[in-house]
Order: structure tokens, then C-alpha cells, then sequence
């Protein structure tokens, strides 16, 4: 316990400090980024199924609905949020912002006043959504009925947090060229949605210190015990991951949450499979989809990091796993 | 502030988060791979530490379920129905002996038990039942080529209604 709150600590300074060196130049730099055209009129219906297969967006619902009222708690070792409304109100969701607001939010961390999102809000992952599936997810937002649940500030975030999310997004966002149309089928539209729409590296894949996924260990796991929450290793290794599965084995997990044993997982994976408060999930999206990541799944590495619930054994939140020791 | 030169200002920036980032996570690297020597001494990390006695017992019954269930499973997907027979009354054989291992105060220390097991523990026993039956019904119908999905699905079904009333999520889940 002891450790890990100290080297939470090295890393709020040491990422203090990564953002103290950036602030002036992140500023300028992201003052040049260029600006999209007005967004053509999406499909409501399409983005029902977007909206599903990206878990019902479901850290904006709270656990006792309504869908996409926002004010579910998100602690991080950056601060504890709460994520926003995303309903039609006109005061406190999105009923009053424009169609080309809503997609920059979603794609590239802007808020309406043109300051950055926090990385809580995976934007840099939903920045390769393609254009018309975010188009027709902006539709089906439109049609959420509004709830005058007030967003509510985050606390305990770092010093100068809006030049910070400004120099982060500089630094980790990276550069994506989202394509206008998402990949048709296969495994390249299962990576697509795998990592753009159900972004299923935002709890399976390990971070670093600053928050950023670790880009050679997508869907290695990470241990509980930690500032963050335990979630497994489901790359086709056979003992750290889920090799022994097939395809179907990880369709029907998405689809009704119950694995090759039959247990149903419960807890987070529970609600972006069933929906939340009676919205869509991974369990109500179009079939071919989830067949589609089921097949990507299979083709990635295996990663032999073994990740433990509550953090003990060999899984740190940045070294790769060692699995066998020969002695000396 | 100049804006003459965007592209070094971003260089630089990378630059300098590179150093800073390799810093910390060497130190990170080096925390991690003293704390797992420790560990390793301690004891493996796969195990349960469950304490013995009912709980787990219970957990060791559990697991049996799971492979009894993953067999059913697997019977289907190789398309022979009439192999779920055997793993469908094991299950059903292992009820009674798993809901005698309750005990009042038999919670915590890692059993994932909500307390409505013993709050609620006339419903608790009538859901047993109910998988139980259902259990049995799955047998009956590999035995006589009847529909083994449909009746797998309603026992699966059972299992997730149990576990969602009567089970707390798994750690960080």
C-alpha cells in the first residue's frame, strides 16, 4: 500500500513536471489544428448501433439511469470525475451544442469553449471513429430524452488542469485520420471497432505513468490493487490470457456475459454488455459486430503479463510479466 | 510567445516528455521488480488464499460446476447434445452438498457471498433448487435427444440470476 502511494505520488510530480515543460508549447501547437466542415446529418437508427457496440457510452449513465444523464464517479489516480450529460436538455446536456461540437468532443477532446477535455474522456481512442459512425452517434445522442442532472466538477485534479489536458493531448494523443467509413467487416472492422468505438483497450490495456495506454501491450491486463481497477489479460495467451477460448467463446461473452465455464462476469463488463438502465450494449449490437472483435482478439499477440486481482505477483503497471525465473 | 515554428515546438515537447517518462518508469521498473521478488518468496501469485472450511469448500464445489458447465458447453459446440448428460447431473448433484456450506458467519475473507445469502437464505435455497430441477432437466433431455440448448440456456440462466442477487462482483470487476 505503502509503495503504491508513494510512487502515485513520484507520478503526479513527475507528470507535474511533464506538464510544466509543455504548457507554453502545447498551447501554441494545438492553436494550429486545423478545423473539420460542418458535419452532414446523421442516422439515429445506424447510431443505435454504434451507440451499442460502444457499450451504451456507459460511464454517462448512472447506475439508476436515466441513459446518458452523466454524474457517475470516476476515480483516477489524476482526480475523481464525473462524467457529463449527454442527454438533449438544452441547460445541462447537449441539446444546445452543434453537431460539429458534439463530434470535436468526441474525436478530439474540445469542449464547446474550445479548451481540452480531461483524458478521462477517451477521445484520443474515439479520435479514429470514422466519420459517418460519429455522424449517426451524434444522431442518436440528439434522441436521448433530457434529464436536468447538473454536471457536476471534478476534484482533486492536478495544478493548471486545462493547460494540462492541453500539453497531454500534445503529448499522447497522437494523430489520428479517422477514414469516412468504418471497415465493412472482418478482423479490420473488429480492430476498428475494437479500438475506436467499444475501445475495449480503455480497461484491458496497462497505462503508463502519465495515464497513456502502453502501445505494444493492447489488452495485456491490469491488475487491481492499484489506482486502477482489475481487468484481465484477454490476449490469446494460454495462461495469462484467454488462448484457450475460441471465437465463439469471446462472441458469446459479449453477447450475454457468460464465459466458456458459464460464469457471467458481474461489475463493469456486466453493464457494457447488458446496458446500462435498460440502454443498449455489447450484448444488443448487430452480431456481425462482435463477431468482428471476436475475430481481432484472436489474431492479436499474446502477452504472457500475468495480472492478478488485487495486485500481488509479478504485474506492475509497467513491466512486462515475467513468467519463469531459471535460477542462478 | 512566438508562433513561428510549431513543428520544433512539438519536438522539443516529445523530447523532453521522453526524458521525463523514461526516468519514471525505470524507477517504476525498478519498484515493480523488487516488490515481485518479495512476492515470489511470499507465495505463488495464482492462489486463492480462501481460508479452509466451508468457503472453500463452497469455492472448490463452484469450480467443479464451472467445469461441469464448460462441458455442457463444449458438448453442443461439437454438435453431440447426448454428451451433456453426464456433466448436467453432476451439477445437479452438486446443490445440496454446496448449499450446506453456508453457515451463519461464513462471509468475508474473500468469499465474494453477498450478505442476502443469509438474509434472504429462503430465496437463496429456492434458487438452488430451481438449478437443481433445471439441472436435471438437461440431463433428461441429452438422455431422450431432446432440445439440450433450451434447456442449458434456462440453467444458464439460473446461474446468472444466482449470482447477480446472491453474489458480490469479482475484485475490481
Amino acid at each position: 500500500m505503502l509503495r503504491a502511494a508513494a510512487g502515485l505520488d513520484a507520478a503526479r510530480r513527475a507528470s507535474a513536471l511533464a506538464f510544466a515543460l509543455v504548457l507554453a508549447l502545447g498551447a501554441q501547437a494545438c492553436a494550429t489544428a486545423p478545423r473539420d466542415a460542418a458535419l452532414a446529418p446523421g442516422d439515429p437508427v445506424r447510431g443505435a448501433a454504434v451507440f451499442a457496440i460502444a457499450g451504451g457510452c456507459g460511464c454517462h449513465t448512472p447506475g439508476d439511469g436515466p441513459v446518458g444523464a452523466g454524474g457517475a464517479e470516476i476515480p483516477t489516480p489524476f482526480g475523481t470525475f464525473y462524467s457529463t450529460n449527454l442527454t438533449s436538455d438544452r441547460e445541462h446536456g447537449l441539446g444546445a451544442w452543434s453537431d460539429a461540437e458534439i463530434e470535436r468532443a468526441i474525436r478530439r477532446g474540445e469542449r464547446r469553449d474550445g479548451s481540452v477535455e480531461s483524458p478521462v474522456m477517451p477521445y484520443y481512442r474515439y479520435a479514429g471513429m470514422a466519420d459517418r459512425d460519429v455522424r449517426d452517434l451524434v444522431a442518436y445522442l440528439r434522441g436521448l430524452p433530457a434529464s436536468p442532472s447538473a454536471n457536476r466538477p471534478s476534484e482533486g485534479e492536478l495544478p493548471l488542469p486545462r493547460l494540462a489536458y492541453r500539453g497531454w493531448r500534445l503529448l499522447f494523443a497522437g494523430h489520428a485520420s479517422p477514414p469516412a467509413e468504418a471497415p465493412a467487416a472482418g478482423v479490420e472492422r473488429g480492430a476498428y471497432l475494437a479500438r475506436h468505438v467499444a475501445i475495449c483497450g480503455d480497461c484491458h490495456t496497462p497505462r503508463n505513468r502519465f495515464g497513456a495506454s502502453i502501445g505494444d501491450q493492447e489488452l495485456a491486463g491490469v491488475s487491481g490493487g492499484g489506482p486502477l481497477p482489475y481487468a484481465p489479460n484477454v490476449t490469446p495467451d494460454r495462461a495469462a490470457g484467454i488462448g484457450d477460448w475460441d471465437v465463439a467463446d469471446i462472441e458469446n461473452l459479449l453477447a450475454t456475459g457468460f464465459t466458456p465455464e458459464y460464469d457471467n462476469v458481474q461489475g463493469e463488463m456486466a453493464r457494457v454488455i447488458d446496458g446500462l438502465a435498460g440502454g443498449p450494449g455489447y450484448g444488443s449490437a448487430p452480431a456481425a459486430d462482435r463477431a468482428a472483435i471476436a475475430a481481432w482478439m484472436k489474431t492479436l499477440p499474446p502477452m504472457s503479463r500475468a495480472v492478478t486481482k488485487d495486485g500481488s505477483g509479478p504485474a506492475g503497471a509497467t513491466a512486462p510479466a515475467v513468467t519463469e525465473e531459471k535460477p542462478a | 510567445m512566438t508562433n513561428e515554428n510549431p513543428s520544433l515546438a512539438r519536438a522539443i515537447a516529445r523530447r523532453a516528455a521522453r526524458v521525463v517518462s523514461a526516468a519514471t518508469l525505470a524507477a517504476a521498473a525498478l519498484a515493480t521488480a523488487t516488490g515481485a521478488r518479495a512476492q515470489a518468496a511470499a507465495q505463488p501469485a495464482h492462489v486463492h488464499a480462501l481460508p479452509t472450511g466451508p468457503i472453500s469448500d463452497r469455492n472448490e464445489i463452484m469450480e467443479g460446476i464451472g467445469r461441469d458447465a464448460k462441458a455442457i458447453g463444449a458438448a453442443m459446440k461439437a454438435g453431440k447434445p447426448a454428451d451433456a448428460a453426464k456433466p448436467a447431473s453432476d451439477i445437479a448433484a452438486k446443490i445440496d452438498p454446496f448449499l450446506k456450506l453456508f453457515p451463519e458467519g461464513s462471509s468475508g475473507q474473500g468469499s465474494r457471498a453477498k450478505a442476502a445469502v443469509w438474509s434472504d437464505r429462503g430465496k437463496f435455497d429456492q434458487v438452488g433448487a430451481d438449478l437443481k430441477d433445471k439441472a436435471t432437466a438437461v440431463a433428461a433431455a441429452a438422455n431422450s435427444g431432446g432440445d439440450v440448448k433450451a434447456a442449458s440456456t434456462a440453467m444458464f440462466q439460473d446461474c446468472k440470476s444466482c449470482h447477480d442477487q446472491f453474489r458480490e462482483p469479482d475484485q475490481g470487476e
